[in-house]
């Protein structure tokens, strides 16, 4: 089995987590299916994600959604946050991880909601994808190691 | 890209049925564009994939998990 690992210092309060970086792209079925209509795609670019055990499901920021033209499935779902309730869309897209070996994943559901100014990552990994791995959080390494 | 209304008529569709599919499916994906109801499906992704088979990309479809009351997704 590969692993991947990652830099994370839990005793530096400035750290806004364990993050990744990941591609988060329309699926593969949609781009294929568009461009043969003559839609386009904007290129894919990479972006920061961070390992949240404590989101049920993994949440982009509309920003990047909308930059990223991810096909939308659904609206005015809730996700709550901090007590605050948000509206979201649904999308279906795809999620890669490069420079690792894990798998990428396609289709996957994607809400998207507002992220005002966070400035560290554009993604919220839950654990709807998080429960795929096997995770090892290490404080005392300051490192979290992914096995698939 | 994030519209809201995309989805008002398909919606409504859902809503229309809500009760009668919660006994006979509850716990699925069903997807819709316009009235049309392609199907359900165990996962979102097998709902997704039947979704664009059968509508495309030029219009949007939805895709919905048939529950009696909307979940709300937690995030801390």
């Amino acid at each position: 089995m590969l692993s991947v690992q990652l830099h994370w210092d839990p005793f530096d309060q400035l750290d806004p987590g364990p993050c990744i970086n990941v591609v988060v792209t329309n699926s593969q079925d949609v781009i294929r299916a568009g461009r043969s209509i003559g839609l386009e795609y904007p290129e894919p670019r990479p972006m920061r994600a961070l390992l949240d055990t404590g989101a049920s499901v993994t949440v982009i920021s509309k920003k990047f959604a909308d930059h990223s033209r991810l096909f939308q499935t659904n609206e005015g779902s809730e996700i709550t946050a901090i007590g605050a309730t948000h509206r979201c869309g649904e999308h279906a897209g795809a999620i890669s991880f490069p420079g690792t070996s894990l798998r990428a994943l396609d289709p996957i559901r994607i809400l998207s909601a507002d992220f005002p100014g966070e400035r560290h990552y554009a993604i919220l990994i839950g654990r709807d994808i998080l429960r795929n791995w096997l995770i090892v959080f290490d404080g005392r390494s300051k490192c979290v190691t992914i096995t698939e | 890209m994030a519209r809201t209304g995309q989805f008002s008529a398909e919606l409504k569709v859902f809503e229309r049925h809500r009760d009668e599919w919660v006994r006979s499916h509850p716990g699925q994906y069903v997807a819709i564009q316009g009235d049309v109801v392609e199907g359900f499906f165990e996962t979102y992704a097998e709902a997704f994939k039947a979704g664009l088979s059968a509508f495309g990309v030029r219009r949007g479809f939805l895709v919905k998990q048939v529950w009696t009351t909307e979940p709300v997704y937690l995030v801390s």
